[in-house]
């Protein structure tokens, strides 16, 4: 695709860049299919933020341990895939680890709320779905943050715009996860884990998503800030062993579910990998890098 | 799929790829300006910063620097709210020169319809969450500035 005809523009959503490709029209009308785009990844980021009160992630969290809450019909479809992940990874996949992220100071918590842990490990998920789009909490300490699947559902909603308008091309970059569709591969670099300046390799991406997970970067000062933000349901601590991964799946929500659970159990993840259609690469702290035979190809190390 | 590979990294071929650029001048001022206020007639208020429209809105040009990224961004205020938020040019270089007014210059004149290729000509990145966190609080404080501008 001749990028002459395209229009890449990017906000400042969802805590990272996101950054929309498109092409296929006429420049006046992508600049608005691109504003309409960008207007689903801020209604997502409306609708699933931890930090914004009014959003149903927090209406959630206040009061769904006291009553069916319900919430729109996309915090809903989230929900579904964030149960069933946790159901098909034996618990590793979990959105309720949000008391884990407050302790650590990466999540902020209310004054009001008494001092956040995470409740008794159970086989059974701690998020009732009840239908209609109605969500209630088993336990009443139970607090959760979508973070970890909410940026992919982001990206797939923003290039479902782009497709609706029949666009010939586009991409979806929220900050490193991604989707694309088009006649040609989009060529994705995958920055390195231990350090932002490096590039570990690169993918070629077609109508499909890739997602990654690590440590954050701040750019400003080029340090990683910290612990690795993916913590271990089980051990309720920090990931080690693994600093990165990056998981290429059909949509970017179960590509950014999937990258957290390859995050924690590395080899472990295959054939939850298998049965979403995913395959995957991580990252060990020696820098050795572990992939599915089955995107060998497609993936070209830095060699 | 049975198993995985894998891949043993030889310490220097990383090295020698250090070093890439990641640049793109996504929009020009006047673009960004017609994308936020179409219609309306600009008055600048304070050079290359600050300008007030025919339909009352604001627009603040601003950016944040380190020594690795250079963000241009522009922030839209329409009765004392956040309108919009675009990033005009975004730029990651590991050889330092992202404060070179050289390499600076090289973006001048671009527009988003000609993406730049630099150095290892790296388009899309995944990698771990870059953080916007900077470019939010320069919002808030354009806000806190400018938002009250009449």
């Amino acid at each position: 695709m001749d990028i002459s005809d395209s229009v890449r523009r990017t906000q400042p959503l969802l805590g990272t860049f996101v950054e929309i490709a498109a092409a296929g029209a006429e420049r006046g009308d992508l600049q608005q299919v691109i504003d309409e785009a960008f207007a689903a990844v801020a209604q997502v980021h409306r609708l699933m933020s931890f930090h914004d009160p009014h959003s149903d992630v927090s209406l959630l969290n206040r009061e769904a341990s006291t009553r069916a809450v319900a919430v729109h019909a996309w915090t809903y479809q989230v929900l579904q895939m964030a149960t069933e992940l946790h159901r098909q990874s034996a618990g590793v996949f979990d959105v309720t680890v949000a008391p884990l992220l407050q302790q650590r100071g990466l999540l902020p918590r209310d004054a009001d709320d008494p001092a956040p842990a995470m409740d008794q490990r159970s086989a059974e998920a701690a998020v009732e779905l009840l239908g209609e789009g109605r969500v209630r909490y088993r336990r009443p300490r139970t607090r959760i943050d979508p973070g970890g699947i909410a940026k992919g559902f982001a990206v797939d909603r923003a290039l479902d715009v782009l497709r609706q308008h029949g666009l010939t091309r586009g991409l979806v970059n929220a900050g490193g996860d991604l989707a694309a569709f088009g006649p040609e591969p989009e060529l994705v670099h995958i920055r390195h884990p231990a350090n932002a300046g490096q590039v570990l390799g690169s993918a070629a991406i077609a109508n499909a998503a890739l997602a990654s997970s690590g440590r954050t970067f701040d750019l400003l000062q080029l340090s990683a800030a910290g612990d690795c933000a993916v913590f271990d349901p089980v051990t309720q601590r920090p990931v080690r062993g693994i600093i990165g991964a990056t998981v290429r799946a059909p949509s970017c929500m179960v590509a950014d579910a999937l990258t957290k659970v390859v995050m924690i159990v590395g080899e472990g993840a295959e054939s939850l990998l298998r049965r979403y259609r995913a395959s995957a690469l991580f990252v060990l702290e020696s820098g050795d890098v572990w992939i599915t035979p089955d995107w060998q190809d497609a993936v070209r190390l830095a060699a | 799929m049975t198993g995985w590979i894998r891949w043993t990294a030889p310490a220097a071929a990383v090295i020698s790829l250090s070093a890439p650029a990641y640049a793109v001048q996504y929009l020009s001022v006047g673009e960004a300006q017609k994308l936020a206020f179409p219609s309306a007639s600009f008055t600048e208020v304070q050079p290359g910063r600050v300008w007030k429209t025919s339909s009352g809105g604001i627009f603040v040009l601003d950016h944040v620097i380190g020594k690795h990224l250079y963000i241009d961004y522009a922030v839209s205020i329409v009765g004392g709210r956040v309108h919009r938020v675009d990033i005009l040019q975004y730029r990651e270089s590991y050889g330092g020169e992202v404060r070179s007014p050289s390499w600076l210059g090289q973006f001048v004149g671009k527009t988003s319809g000609s993406p730049l290729k630099v150095g290892a000509d790296i388009r899309n990145i995944s990698g771990a969450t870059l953080s916007s966190m900077h470019v939010t609080e320069g919002v808030k404080r354009i806000l806190d500035a400018y938002g009250h501008l009449r």
